[in-house]
């Protein structure tokens, strides 16, 4: 699903800085993965590339068989469209939009019938168990609600991708457990394939697979039994 | 010092782009005045410096306006014993196929008292003034007028005269300097008995200059002269000639002053747009100088020094655009008061008056400073608490703009009441003023109530674009109105100029057909308003005789002094015109007032002359005549446009009778029933045309020409509108640049979940159009207010008539997709930056 190979990615500017080198990388479809490491080891940048957000330097990312490097920027954009849903650690949500109009908003830029955009992002929120909120601004809403609307308008799509940067890492303990809760019910449900990039080894435990960054390396990859898993989740 | 350094330079490098639109609008608002007023002093100057240059050793001149007097004043003149010398002059420019001319016809004995004649090598005709004035034929060119036209001593110059085609010759060319480089150096000089013949001008002279005795003071002297030659005479230094200019083209400065205020007024809206919204995006920067310990005047004097280093960089780009202006106009105004007042300059260069730039420096400064007080102040008065809390704030704090509105409801009220008091003229223009600033004040708050009413509509249209487009006008009024408020301020301004135009051409329209009725004019000239050359009397009687031809009618138009100004009298047969052309009466019997005019009892004024100097019906004029003051009153006030200044109408055998001057400027000439224009006019040039100089103009010809006229006196109006677009552009440009800085994380959020480039580009455009969309709005609406202070400008101070009130639907139209137009070409610089930008960094952005 997720393929990386020799991928580096370098950041010109006053001194020059390898955020990636040369990683290699394979994701099957259906997997949900949790990356971690030290602050600056290169892992948004990652995620950031594997988004199609940003190029790398060097190296091939294929999603789904499809070499991103090949694509212009609207088609970068289009795959974005159809296959990847992204969630922040400061959610991203536009102030003036109401819960309902935000988790619409993907779907209109596709040019969806209005209808069936009111209807999918009614059963999203109500997904997430927002339905009572749909007119409410965020500024209105807590941080896990709004957490829980961007992670609404990230499924909008219904994307086989799903890239979560520290979903949980601006809310509280309790309210983290929640959203994690939710992505992993969604995986369960839907069956995306989910990478979340986090400081918290309860999310990174939770996760079958992780992987260790650092210094733009990957220094572990580590596999749990479903077992495990089923035990951190109880 | 060091806060400007630390804080402003950085925030000023990373918004050059901005910085830069701003000082355009200093740049413009300067250029506009300087280039106007630069332009407008070179013309003057040029044509003081020509007057100068003529006058020579003149110290006093001797005139009776236009029309001149007969040979005898100067021998009286001469024999008062404290004038030392005395020469007669006419004084008239032509055109030539190389542009204008000027011709001095002198009396080559008398006038080297005067005037020194530099000629190149010796040659003895000249040298023996005698030989010059034995021979009718001699002309004297300058050399730059010799080089022009390939002249050589003893070259033979054929010219078309009033008495048929003369060939002169030419027997001197002047040095260059001095005398030889008054009016560009474009200069004749021929016998002054030569010059009568020339022009038609009989046995009279234009004027008579003199020198007094050593000794003799100014005073004085002018005081014997006048006492010499009565009250019909004027005795002036050859300055005041200059004053006169100066008073005739008091309409065009006036003109000119009131666009440059108003650039310059545009240029403020947009610093202070500049520097409202920077105050808002650096708050939370001021919120930690603050903290740090800044007091509330230091932040205050940053931002006013900011605001001054960028006025006296824009003031100072302000200047040299300007003077590039000045050079592209010079000629331009040049030329219309050349064809408007009849007055010959030539403005070549341009003169750059340092006290002009400097005042116009200080005034770039000077409003920059103004414009940004209010910012500043609001800069000082920033909380450092809220300011350190994350998030946006820019919406307007209620209290404020409540505050905001209710003086402007109190500004269009006191406007209301000013209308209705509006015969005083302090009290008018407060009103006008009043209405302008009601205007301003609520601009904020109709620009957020057209964007919610937007809002449905663009969403509607593109549900994300639109919708977001829309939002980011609710949410940051302030960013917008500035632009908003520019673009209305200068719309209102093209729309009631441009009805003002049409208005004008449709009362021109009207006269046109009443009083330009003839089917063909006889002139001297291809303009029907030239009185260079004059025809004599007795080819009346020859065009009556004419085959086809039914009537014609003599007209002499000339400038006199009346009420201490030049004003157009023009002298023709009243009773033909009553039957002919009968001007509406504004007020007066028009049953009688023709008759009273007729008999020489009186005169007939135009409802012009009457606003503008002063005038009401029955009142007895003093106009200045040669053979003493004539004593008329007003019989009647009618419309008519001959003059912009005004004019009196009087009786041919009157106009005759007291300044003994029988000559004419134009025949109108009627045409039989079932006679052909063409053929008559054809008839008349095969009869005359050979003798003498003479052009027959067909009613269309003439028509035309008046309008052209206009037209060019209009020109102004499109370069409003070129400053319009030009403030539509920058203003948007400007929001626009803020607001996708502003959005820059909305929009990478945009592309985030799946934006296409298209999509942002949509975006940025229909924020674009919806500020031109409310501004123009806005502009249409406040100009049907404007049109109607515009209508009342020109009738009370301008052009003295009333013109009748009608908004110009078409131009307003058209304004339209040209304001969209711009929205549009403005928002391409930005969109295109929102689209470039890392998306990563967009998304990181704070
Ligand atoms: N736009 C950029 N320009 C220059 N260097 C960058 C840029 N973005 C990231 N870097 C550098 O790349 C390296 C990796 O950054 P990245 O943001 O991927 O780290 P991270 O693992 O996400 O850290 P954190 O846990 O703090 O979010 C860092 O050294 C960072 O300084
Ligand atoms: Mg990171």
């Amino acid at each position: 699903m997720i393929h990386l190979q020799g991928v580096t990615k370098q950041f010109a500017g006053k001194r020059q800085v390898t955020a990636l080198e040369r990683l290699d990388l394979h994701l099957a479809r259906g997997e949900m993965v949790s990356i971690v490491g030290p602050s600056g080891s290169g892992k948004s940048t990652l995620l950031n590339l594997i988004g199609g957000l940003d190029r790398p330097t060097e190296g091939e990312i294929k999603i789904d068989g499809q070499a991103l490097s090949t694509l212009s920027d609207d088609g970068l954009t289009r795959v974005r469209r159809d296959k990847i849903g992204f969630i922040f650690q400061f959610f991203n949500l536009l102030p003036t939009l109401s819960c309902l109009e935000n988790v619409s908003l993907p779907l209109h830029l596709r040019g969806w019938p209005r209808k069936k955009i009111d209807e999918r992002a009614r059963e999203l929120l109500d997904l997430v168990q927002l339905s009572g909120r749909l007119e409410h601004l965020p500024d209105e809403l807590s941080g896990g609600e709004r957490q829980r609307v961007a992670i609404a308008r990230a499924l909008s799509v219904f994307p086989p991708v799903l890239l979560a940067d520290e979903p949980t890492g601006n809310l509280d303990t309790h309210t983290g457990a929640e959203i994690l809760k939710l992505i992993h019910d969604l995986h369960d449900r839907l069956g995306a394939t989910i990478l979340i990039v986090t400081h918290d080894m309860v999310v990174a435990e939770s996760c079958p697979r992780t992987i260790g960054i650092r210094d733009g390396r990957i220094v572990t990859d580590v596999r749990r039994g479903d077992a495990r898993r089923e035990m951190s989740r109880a | 010092m060091m806060l400007l350094r630390l804080i402003s330079w950085p925030y000023a490098r990373k918004h050059l782009l901005r910085w830069l639109l701003t000082m355009a609008g200093i740049v413009l608002g300067v250029g506009v005045f300087v280039g106007m007023h630069t332009a407008n002093q070179s013309v003057l100057a040029a044509f003081r410096e020509t007057i100068d240059k003529v006058a020579g050793t003149t110290q006093l001149q001797i005139t009776a306006g236009e029309p001149g007097f007969g040979e005898e004043v100067l021998e009286k003149v001469q024999s008062l014993p404290e004038v030392r010398a005395a020469a007669p002059v006419i004084e008239a420019t032509v055109s030539t196929g190389q542009g204008n001319l000027l011709i001095l016809g002198v009396d080559m004995l008398g006038d080297r008292s005067l005037r020194t004649y530099d000629l190149e090598g010796t040659d003895e005709a000249i040298d023996d003034p005698l030989i010059f004035l034995a021979q009718a034929d001699s002309l004297i060119v300058t050399r730059t007028f010799a080089e022009k036209n390939g002249l050589q001593v003893n070259s033979r110059v054929p010219m078309r005269t009033m008495q048929g085609d003369l060939i002169f010759t030419v027997r001197g060319i002047m040095k260059p300097g001095g005398l030889a480089s008054a009016f560009g150096g474009d200069l004749a000089i021929m016998d002054i008995y030569a010059a009568q013949k020339f022009f038609g001008r009989g046995r009279r002279f234009d004027r008579v200059d003199l020198a007094l005795l050593d000794g003799v003071t100014l005073a004085d002297g002018s005081a014997k002269l006048r006492a010499l030659l009565g009250s019909g005479y004027e005795v002036s230094p050859p300055s005041s000639r200059g004053e006169q200019f100066e008073q005739t083209s008091r309409i065009y400065s006036l003109a000119s002053n009131i666009t440059s205020i108003f650039a310059l007024f545009i240029g403020m809206f947009i610093i202070y747009n500049t520097f409202a919204i920077a105050v808002t995006q650096r708050r939370s920067e001021i919120g930690i100088l603050r903290a740090l310990g800044a007091t509330r005047s230091q932040i205050r004097t940053l931002f006013l020094t900011e605001s001054a280093i960028a006025g006296s960089i824009g003031s100072g780009l302000g200047v040299l655009f300007g003077i590039v202006m000045a050079h592209a106009m010079a000629s331009y105004i040049g030329n219309i008061l050349t064809e408007v007042y009849g007055v010959a300059q030539r403005a070549d260069g341009i003169q750059v008056d340092p006290v002009l730039i400097g005042g116009a420096w200080a005034m770039g400064i000077v409003t920059s400073l103004f414009a940004a007080v209010i910012p500043a102040r609001a800069a000082a008065y920033v909380d450092p608490v809220k300011a350190l809390q994350k998030g946006r704030n820019q919406a307007l704090s209620e209290g404020e703009s409540l505050l905001r509105r209710w003086a402007a409801v109190g500004c269009a009220a006191a406007a209301v009441i000013a209308v209705i008091f509006s015969h005083s003229t302090a009290i008018f223009y407060a009103g006008f003023v009043l209405g302008g600033v009601a205007a301003v004040l609520l601009a904020p708050s109709l620009t957020l109530w057209l964007s919610r009413f937007l809002r449905p509509l663009l969403a509607f249209l593109r549900p994300v674009e639109g919708t977001l487009a829309a939002d980011s006008l609710i949410q940051s009024p302030r960013r917008t109105s500035g632009t908003v408020a520019a673009l209305m301020l200068s719309l209102a301004l093209v729309i009631s100029l441009g009805g003002l135009a049409r208005s004008s051409y449709d009362s021109l329209a009207d006269w046109m057909r009443i009083a330009l009725n003839p089917d063909l004019f006889v002139t001297t000239a291809q303009s029907v308003t030239s009185r260079t050359f004059v025809f004599p009397a007795s080819l009346g009687d020859g065009l009556r005789a004419i085959p086809g031809v039914d009537e014609v009618q003599l007209v002499r138009s000339v400038r006199v002094p009346v009420k201490g100004g030049p004003v157009m009298l023009v002298a023709l047969d009243i009773g033909s015109v009553e039957r002919r052309a009968k001007l509406p009466a504004v007020e007066g019997d028009a049953a009688t007032m023709y008759r009273r005019t007729e008999r020489g009892e009186a005169v007939l004024a135009s409802e012009n002359f009457v606003r503008l100097h002063g005038g009401k019906l029955g009142e007895v004029l003093e106009i200045a005549a040669p053979s003493g003051v004539l004593k008329l009153p007003i019989a009647g006030i009618v419309r008519d446009f001959s003059d912009q200044q005004g004019s009196l109408l009087i009786s041919r055998q009157a106009y005759i009778r007291f300044w003994n001057d029988d000559s004419v400027n134009v025949f109108r000439v009627y045409v039989k029933q079932g006679a052909q224009d063409s053929d008559v006019r054809q008839r008349i040039l095969d009869t005359f045309g050979k003798q003498q100089r003479l052009f027959v103009l067909t009613n269309k010809d003439v028509r035309d020409y008046v309008t052209r006229l206009t037209d060019q006196w209009f020109g102004l109006t499109y370069v409003q509108i070129a400053v319009a677009v030009l403030v539509a552009i920058l203003g948007i440009v400007n929001a626009l640049t803020v607001s996708i800085t502003d959005r820059r994380r909305e929009l990478g959020v945009l592309q985030a979940v799946g934006g296409l480039r298209q999509q942002i580009r949509h975006t940025v455009w229909m924020e674009a159009a919806a500020i031109g969309f409310i501004g123009l709005v806005l502009g249409l609406l406040l100009g049907a207010v404007e049109l109607y202070y515009a209508i009342e400008i020109s009738r009370r101070d301008l052009v003295g008539i009333d013109i009748g009130y009608a908004y110009p639907f078409r131009t307003a139209l058209a304004l339209a997709p040209v304001i969209l137009i711009a929205a549009f070409l403005a928002a391409v610089g930005p969109s295109e930056s929102a689209v470039r930008g890392s998306l990563v960094e967009a998304l990181e952005y704070e």
